[in-house]
């Protein structure tokens, strides 16, 4: 049978059958949900995973460059100065409220200089572990923090921590010629939902002024849908689709991936997709 | 957004109601065809659709883009449940079919109902035509005259333990022929 001698589709078909659907799953949920954990969950496994990746590294490999001029060591020694601003955040020190996420961390890094790597090591595994004992006492994830320019909810920022622990773990593993490693789905879900909220700031902030809605898709475990408005007038009526790999995603969120880089599919205004796809690559702390 | 049967997939799977629809689209009238060619029959013909969509919806895991493109992963898909509706069709009427003789004063059946019981029954003498002689007889007796398998068995003079697996071997010959039919016709 042709296309041509093929019965019409009856009418209201369609909206029967999408209907029926989503009410068997909901738009944008993912077929197979990702175990829900914790923010500190998220953030402990990304620390264990980051303290066994420093384990396989060999001598040489911590002197190797790795971002902004700093080597291994130094990268290091960066996110030990994070883990000590975020315990003086914690302790309710005002100062690191805008205190510059580079800047401020520059001695911490600075200081690894000529020390063994053991060492440097384990006083970022001291530092991470101060980090979870204070968030454990805190109690409240949803009790408003702020460090290094963000004011955010306390379970927010273990999950920015986690995925910035996860980036230099990257950094790191390309210095030393190692595989790039993959957080697990419940971690990325975590992730691609801090970064999904955190879009319309970020497109503010980078200039996208005209209202837009984003119909953005992520594809593979840790994954799902999500309808953002940006700009709050009445959004225009065609919707900006973007749709993508998660990890690739959360690459271009971290700044490690530029969206020619990623395999993207683009509907609608693609100017404006690229200034959201730029917006979102503006989220990351470095 | 288009794009490939595993890209499709995969945003299905990522919870994309956009592609859903971008599928429906494309493929419910190969899908709603398949089913009516099967069914004959319009309201059964778009529940099968709606089945077939829902399903994928619920399980686009269960697409294997490997295995072949999404259409006929759909129209297999309706094709099946389209069987499976005329199978369990065939022996609601055929049940239908015995108490009506025992119970006279049944409602009159639909116009649907006495197509599919006018089809199903000549399907079904054909399908019966060839089995062996042994098999034929064990089920009209149990079939076409109402007997218990006990009774067929004194009929037939034969014992009860053989008239059942008799009786089982010919509706799983019945069972494959009949769906043979119904998918060539499709």
């Amino acid at each position: 049978m042709t296309a041509a001698e093929r019965p019409a589709l009856p009418d209201g078909l369609r909206d029967r059958v999408l209907a029926a659907s989503l009410r068997a799953r909901a738009a944008g949920r993912p077929e197979l949900a990702a175990p829900e954990i914790s923010p500190a969950e998220a953030f402990s496994r990304a620390a264990d995973a980051f303290y066994g990746m420093l384990g396989v590294l060999r001598t040489e490999d911590w002197g190797r460059l790795a971002l902004r001029g700093l080597d291994v060591q130094g990268l290091v020694g960066h996110l030990t100065g994070v883990e000590e601003d975020v315990h003086r955040c914690l302790a309710g020190d005002p100062l690191v409220a805008q205190a510059s996420h580079v800047g401020s961390t520059q001695p911490a890094a600075d200081r690894q200089a000529g020390r063994p790597p053991a060492e440097t090591r384990a006083e970022w595994q001291r530092a991470a572990d101060r980090t979870l004992d204070l968030v454990h006492a805190a109690g409240d994830p949803g009790a408003e923090v702020a460090v290094h320019g963000m004011r955010l909810p306390l379970g927010a920022l273990l999950v920015v921590r986690a995925f910035e622990l996860w980036v230099h773990d990257n950094d790191i593993r390309q210095a030393a010629s190692l595989p790039p490693a993959v957080p697990d789905a419940s971690t990325l879900s975590l992730m691609t939902q801090a970064a999904a909220q955190m879009l319309p700031h970020a497109a503010a902030r980078g200039g996208l002024r005209e209202p837009t809605s984003v119909h953005l898709v992520l594809t593979g475990p840790g994954g799902g849908t999500w309808d953002i408005k940006i700009g709050h007038s009445p959004p225009a009526p065609a919707p900006v689709g973007i749709v993508t790999d998660v990890v690739g995603f959360c690459r271009l969120v971290a700044n490690r991936a530029t969206p020619d880089r990623l395999g993207l599919h683009i509907t609608g205004d693609p100017d404006r997709a690229a200034m959201v796809l730029a917006a979102a690559s503006a989220l990351a702390l470095d | 957004m288009g794009g490939t049967d595993a890209l499709l997939a995969a945003r299905l799977a990522a919870g994309d109601d956009v592609a859903l629809a971008e599928v429906f689209d494309r493929l419910a009238p190969a899908v709603y065809s398949g089913a009516l060619r099967v069914l004959r029959h319009r309201a059964a013909a778009q529940d099968v659709v709606q089945d077939v969509f829902v399903e994928l919806w619920s399980h686009p895991g269960r697409y294997d883009p490997a295995a072949g493109p999404l259409r006929a992963y759909l129209t297999m898909q309706a094709r099946h449940r389209a069987v499976d509706l005329v199978r369990s069709d065939l022996r609601r009427v055929a049940r239908q079919e015995r108490s009506s003789r025992l119970e006279p004063g049944q409602p009159d059946p639909s116009p649907y109902e006495q197509m599919m019981a006018s089809e199903a029954a000549a399907a079904v003498r054909a399908a019966i035509e060839m089995l062996p002689e042994s098999q034929r007889r064990i089920v009209e007796l149990a079939y076409f005259r109402g007997l218990t398998c006990r009774e067929a068995a004194k009929v037939a003079g034969i014992p009860e333990g053989t008239a059942k697996s008799r009786l089982r071997l010919a509706l799983a010959k019945l069972e494959n022929m009949l769906d043979s039919q119904l998918l060539e016709s499709s």
